[in-house]
């Protein structure tokens, strides 16, 4: 019975269980993967904070860039006077008139740069 | 009893003598290869990390804290007694006696199975596992005879091959 036994014993013995792979790699596997997960979180972060602070300073420097210059309002000049067909038909009857017409226009309607504190002045002085 | 802390080392050279025998007493759970590796690499991450004081053989520890992870993993919905991996394999290459001897560990009473894992694969007396199990030699001895009559009943169309 006992020499049955250690022949069967010898027999299992032949049956070699799979070995886990070596526990520093898996220790490693382990530990890359919060430490990965980590590292991008803070690199989003660090991403999110360098785009929101450049855009805080760019829109600080036009703040600063502005202070003092006041725009032209839109005086006369209607949006119906600017209105695309009857400004298409002028072009093609009297095209000179057209000019006049859009030179007028453009002193209400765009900013005045002729005075002491307009932004292309402020613009210059930088 | 003798009480010691494991250095990294100690753990390290556990792992190396115990380490597959672990996996094929998880696997005897009815998990899968990967799941068994799973729950014997929790146990020694634990060990890593939170070296415990434990007795001077260790192996008892070891073995049931393995079961526990296993019964875990189990609970947790772990894949159960899907024989289609082997967790041994043979010195012949007969990949059927592989199965079945996983099959028919995974039969076997618990206190059985893990006499046996320790025997053949922990390559541990039966004095050894007496003390590891805290269980009196004799109820070691005979659980050990019963698991290797039944284990024959299952094997012996592969024996020979």
């Amino acid at each position: 019975m006992q020499d049955q036994d250690s022949k069967f014993e010898s027999y299992l013995r032949e049956f070699t269980p799979h070995r886990p792979q070596p526990l520093e790699q898996a220790a490693l596997a382990q530990r890359l993967w919060p430490r990965r997960l980590a590292a991008a979180a803070a690199m989003a972060i660090g991403l999110g904070t360098l785009l929101w602070s450049g855009r805080q300073n760019r829109d600080q420097n036009v703040a600063q860039s502005f202070q003092g210059t006041r725009l032209e309002p839109a005086g006369n000049a209607s949006g119906s006077e600017l209105l695309l067909l009857p400004m298409t038909r002028l072009a093609l009857d009297d095209p000179q008139q057209l000019d006049a017409k859009l030179t007028k226009a453009a002193r209400t309607i765009l900013p005045n740069f002729r005075k002491s504190d307009s932004a292309l002045r402020v613009l210059a002085k930088e | 009893m003798d009480k010691n802390r494991l250095s990294a080392e100690d753990i390290g050279q556990l792992y190396e003598r115990h380490g597959p025998a672990l996996m094929a007493y998880a696997c005897g759970f009815g998990l899968d290869r990967g799941h068994a590796e799973d729950a014997v690499h929790a146990v020694f991450h634990r060990l890593l990390q939170n070296p415990v004081v434990m007795p001077q053989n260790p192996a008892g520890y070891l073995y049931r804290a393995v079961r526990n992870a296993a019964l875990n993993a189990r609970r947790d919905g772990a894949r159960v007694t899907v024989v289609d991996e082997a967790c041994f394999v043979h010195a012949g290459g007969n990949v059927a006696a592989s199965l079945a001897l996983q099959e028919a560990l995974g039969e076997l009473p618990e206190e059985q199975r893990e006499v046996v894992v320790m025997r053949v694969w922990s390559g541990m007396t039966l004095e050894e596992i007496a003390t590891a199990s805290d269980a009196p030699l004799n109820t070691i001895a005979s659980r050990y005879r019963y698991a290797l009559g039944k284990l024959r009943e299952k094997l012996w169309p592969y024996e020979g091959q």
